[in-house]
C-alpha cells in the first residue's frame, strides 16, 4: 500500500508540475524562470526592522549608510526627502528634464502616485521599458521610488534604467518612497498618469 | 463516485473526512490563487527566507508553487488521488512550516520580542500574520493531510485511489 501511495504522490506531483508550468506560461502575470529579478543586493537585509518613516530624515544612520553604499556600488545616487520635494516643484519637471519613476505595480500606482510619475514595474519591464527608457534618457535627473522601507524595487528599476543607457549619475533612488511622501502630506495623484485626480490636494 | 457500504454519509467520520478534504483542498486553492495573482510579491517574500542563491530555483518556486498548490487543492476537493495529493501537500507543508519557524525565530531575535508577538508576511497568501497563529494553522493543515494520507476522507470522492491494491481496505 505504501508503494501505491508513493506512486500516486509521484503522479500527483508530475500532474501538478505540468499544470503549474502551463498556467505560468499562459498567465498574463507569469514569471520568467530564468530572469534575475534582483540584479543587485537588497537595500536592507531581510531581518532589518523597518526604519521610522513617520518623520522625514529619521532613518537609522546605519541603515542609511547601507543604502548609500549599495547605491554607490551600483553607480546610483540617493535622493533625500527634501530633494524629492524640491525636484517636484522644480520647473524642469514640466519639461521632462526631471522625471519621477514609480517602481511599484499598476494597482498600487493607480491607488496613488507622485503626480506625473511614470509607471515602471521592474517585474514587467517588457511592458513599460519602451515608453519609460527614452524619457529617462533625455532627462537630467530621474527620481525612482517604490513603497519605501524594506522595498527595494526602486533599486531594481534604477539598475534596469542604468542598463538601458540612462547615466547612473542622473538616477536618484528615493529610499523614503511613497510611504514617506504620503506622511509628509504632499500631493498624490490617483488613476493613470496625469489623470488630474487627486488623493489629497491639487499641486 | 465511491459507493462502498461503510462510507455512509451519515457516519460522523465520513462527514469529518469530507470536511477535512474540502477544508484542506479549499485552503490550498485559495492560498495558491492569492499568490498566483501577484507572483512578483510572492517572489519578494520567499527571497527573504534566503533559501537559495539560484535564480532558477527562486523564480521556479515563485512562479510554479502557487499553481502547484491550486492543482493539489483541486484534487483534494474533487477527491481524486487523495492520498497522493495528501502526501504532496505534506511534502510542501512540513518544510515550509520549518522555514516559517526559522524566520520567526530570526525576527524574534532581531526585534527582541516574544515569538508570539512576531508578525510578518510569511508568503503564505494571507498577508501579515502573527507567527504563532500561522504555525498553529500549519500544524492543523499537517494533521488533516496526515489523516487523509492514512486513508480518511473517502466519502464523496470521484476516485479516491488511482491504483487499487489488495491491502487497500476502505476506511472512513
Amino acid at each position: 500500500m505504501a508503494r501505491n501511495i508513493l506512486w500516486e504522490g509521484l503522479l500527483v506531483a508530475c500532474v501538478g508540475l505540468g499544470f503549474a508550468l502551463a498556467a505560468n506560461e499562459f498567465s498574463p502575470r507569469g514569471l520568467s524562470l530564468t530572469r534575475n529579478y534582483f540584479p543587485v543586493g537588497r537595500i536592507l537585509p531581510a531581518t532589518t526592522p523597518l526604519p521610522n518613516t513617520n518623520s522625514v530624515g529619521s532613518t537609522n544612520l546605519t541603515v542609511a549608510e547601507g543604502v548609500i553604499a549599495e547605491l554607490q556600488a551600483n553607480g546610483l545616487q540617493l535622493a533625500t526627502s527634501n530633494q524629492a520635494a524640491a525636484w517636484f516643484t522644480d520647473p524642469r519637471r514640466q519639461t521632462a528634464k526631471i522625471v519621477f519613476v514609480d517602481a511599484r505595480n499598476e494597482e498600487d500606482y493607480k491607488n496613488g502616485h507622485i503626480p506625473g510619475a511614470w509607471l515602471f514595474n521592474p517585474y514587467e519591464e517588457e511592458k513599460y521599458l519602451n515608453a519609460v527608457a527614452p524619457v529617462c534618457q533625455a532627462a537630467d535627473k530621474v527620481l525612482v521610488y517604490c513603497h519605501g522601507g524594506e522595498c527595494d524595487d526602486s533599486l531594481s528599476a534604477a539598475t534596469e534604467l542604468r542598463d538601458v543607457g540612462v547615466p547612473g549619475t542622473n538616477i536618484f533612488v528615493y529610499a523614503g518612497g511613497m510611504s514617506e511622501w504620503l506622511t509628509t502630506g504632499r500631493p498624490v495623484e490617483t488613476g493613470p498618469q496625469n489623470s488630474s485626480q487627486w488623493l489629497n490636494q491639487n499641486p | 463516485m465511491n459507493t462502498r457500504p461503510n462510507n455512509s454519509p451519515h457516519s460522523w467520520k465520513a462527514t469529518a473526512g469530507l470536511l477535512a478534504r474540502w477544508i484542506l483542498g479549499g485552503a490550498f486553492v485559495y492560498l495558491g490563487a492569492t499568490k498566483a495573482l501577484h507572483p512578483e510579491d510572492f517572489l519578494k517574500l520567499i527571497r527573504q527566507y534566503e533559501l537559495t542563491q539560484s535564480v532558477l530555483v527562486l523564480d521556479s518556486i515563485a512562479a510554479l508553487l502557487p499553481w502547484f498548490e491550486i492543482a493539489c487543492g483541486l484534487l483534494l476537493v474533487a477527491g481524486v488521488a487523495v492520498r497522493g495529493a495528501a502526501l504532496v501537500t505534506l511534502a510542501l507543508l512540513v518544510p515550509f512550516t520549518v522555514a516559517v519557524w526559522h524566520r520567526a525565530l530570526a525576527l524574534k531575535s532581531v526585534l527582541a520580542i516574544s515569538l508570539c508577538a512576531v508578525k510578518f508576511d510569511c508568503g503564505c497568501g494571507n498577508g501579515e500574520e502573527f507567527a504563532c497563529r500561522k504555525l498553529v494553522e500549519n500544524l492543523i493543515w499537517i494533521a488533516l493531510a496526515t489523516w487523509l494520507l492514512a486513508g480518511g476522507g473517502r466519502t464523496g470522492c470521484l476516485r479516491h485511489t488511482l491504483r487499487k491494491s489488495n491491502e487497500d481496505e476502505p476506511t472512513a
